[in-house]
């Protein structure tokens, strides 16, 4: 009895503001699709941050012909001068391992990591990528000592710190991550305004039928729930059409951003899910407490 | 003597004032009144006389300044919030513009006043057609309230404002807009209610009305009690 007549009284409030309703939902549905894409960017980049950060290495690429640094004067490096390289970057308290690669280990490295996208690897050939010292750091944060002596030793071209390459592509990610949630929060404010225009406008729209309820002793409770439940309802059908985009925004986003950049740890459906359902309840629990909140201005209880 | 008048009585004003921030004179002015249960009450004078102030403050839609209102032995200032829509379930209410759902018909007005309070439908089912019956609507209940007349829309008012069987009855100039032949049948309605021993507190202008029904009357004027008369007549008595 109590549900049915209050579902009837939500779907004769929900229809009475129905361009209201629809410019609601299609708010809460942008700012939830948002925010869902925000916490997904996020969480590509935790994972594939961690994937990465463990193999992270400093890479001491060697001289050889073709280089064009004044300090190799266009020689390859001598055996002798690898041994000094190597024992002195072993020497240092801060390395945890250093591993020779030659230069058709390094080429089928870069194969493997570039798989994804074959015209790059094309145009690339064996012996492009000079013989090099790839380097384990205990700590990677102590990069900086590490490669100073390195470029201090003969024989050496180029000190490369594969963080610093990956740290611009995770400060894009970043941005991306920053510019989804900014603009979701901006929708949020607008969800929230609208919330409050709506339940203004449904409160006006029923005064008639509250007036009475309050009269003859209804509880709080009992008016104030269908005004919170068409903002919740609303916000429901906001956070379904949320979820369709972030599908969307995974297949299309998420997973293009990882093919050309091989990200290993690919997102998995499972975290889709999971950031749809937060979607879903925050969408739900932001209109319904926004509701509250004007109704408290609106409706004299 | 007074003692045991004020204990059995269902409303009890004592020394109420009530000022408004807005206006410079109190709409009432220690007022003090007591109505037992089972009575008929015309609360009479001109406008602006503190008549509806006075039905607010049974119904604690406003607090008085000072004093102390007294609704079923319960003092309203220490009544919480969450508990005034108990005090009102046990107070009907009737208007001069009878305040009707325009989309709902006869029976589903009445019905909503139970509806609102939770009450099952199987008793919605069962007491809104005795309480349509008691009002003189019979075979009405399906009708839209633009389909009747000005009377008969009072009465389905007044079937709401009993169907929960309330304890008081507060009627604010309820023949206001209704013409004279008619108000007799509505004040019929009202008298039938008051035998089964609900307490009717009507606020009025209508000095015919009054004089006909020869029951207590207390006047206002600006705020303050100028007679208290039981059988007392509209104009004042000589």
């Amino acid at each position: 009895m109590r549900a049915q007549f209050v579902f009837q009284e939500i779907w004769i409030g929900l229809r009475r503001n129905l361009t209201m309703t629809i410019s609601l939902v299609i708010t809460v549905a942008i700012a939830m699709a948002l925010f869902g894409t925000g916490l997904l960017i996020r969480s590509q980049v935790d994972s594939s941050k961690s994937y990465w950060y463990d193999r992270i290495e400093v890479s001491v690429f060697l001289c050889a012909k073709t280089s064009s640094t004044p300090s190799c004067s266009r020689r390859d490096v001598t055996d002798q001068q690898k041994q000094v390289i190597e024992g002195q970057l072993k020497k240092l308290p801060q390395v945890a391992g250093v591993e020779y690669e030659n230069k058709e280990q390094a080429f089928k490295r870069f194969k493997e990591r570039f798989s994804g996208s074959p015209g790059f690897v094309e145009s690339t050939q064996q012996g492009d990528i000079p013989d090099s010292y790839r380097i384990k750091l205990k700590n990677p944060e102590q990069y900086e000592e590490v490669a100073k002596v390195a470029r201090s030793l003969g024989g050496v071209d180029q000190v490369i710190n594969e963080r610093e390459i990956l740290k611009r592509f995770f400060n894009i990610l970043n941005g991306l991550q920053g510019a989804a949630l900014l603009i979701a929060l901006i929708q949020v404010i607008a969800a929230v305004l609208l919330v409050g225009n709506t339940v203004r406008l449904s409160a006006f729209n029923r005064r008639r039928e509250t007036g009475i309820m309050r009269l003859v002793g209804a509880s709080n409770t009992y008016i104030q729930m269908p005004f919170i439940l068409e903002g919740a309802i609303a916000g429901l059908i906001g956070g379904l059409f949320a979820s369709v985009l972030l599908i969307f925004s995974k297949k299309l986003l998420i997973d293009r951003l990882a093919g050309n950049v091989e990200m290993v740890s690919q997102l998995g459906w499972s975290t889709v899910v999971y950031v749809i359902i937060v979607s879903i309840c925050f969408g739900v629990l932001l209109c319904a407490a926004a509701s509250f909140l004007t109704l408290r201005r609106y409706l004299r209880i | 003597m007074v003692l045991n008048r004020r204990d059995a009585a269902v409303i009890h004003f004592d020394n109420v004032t009530k000022a408004y921030p807005t206006q410079n004179r109190p709409a009432l002015q220690h007022v003090n009144v007591a109505i037992e249960k089972g009575e008929f009450l015309f609360l009479v004078g001109p406008s602006g006389s503190g008549k509806s102030t006075f039905l607010r403050l049974v119904l604690k839609e406003e607090r008085p300044s000072q004093g102390h209102v007294h609704v079923a032995g319960k003092d309203l200032s220490r009544l919480s919030n969450w508990k005034v829509p108990h005090l009102r379930r046990r107070i009907g209410c009737v208007f001069q513009d009878f305040r009707l759902l325009p989309n709902k018909n006869v029976f589903e007005n009445v019905a909503f006043a139970l509806e609102v309070i939770g009450k099952p439908r199987r008793f919605i089912g069962k007491v809104v057609p005795e309480v349509i019956d008691l009002v003189g609507l019979e075979g009405k209940a399906h009708r839209m309230p633009d389909e009747l007349s000005g009377g008969e829309q009072q009465r389905v008012a007044i079937a709401r404002a009993f169907v929960n069987r309330p304890m008081i009855l507060l009627a604010d100039e309820p023949t206001g807009n209704i013409d004279p032949a008619t108000s007799i049948g509505i004040m019929k309605v009202l008298d039938r209610i008051n035998r089964t021993g609900t307490t009717v507190v009507m606020a009025t202008h209508d000095a015919a009305i009054v004089d006909a029904f020869r029951k207590r009357v207390v006047e206002l004027e600006d705020g303050r009690v100028v007679r208290d008369q039981s059988r007392g007549v509209y104009g004042q008595a000589y």
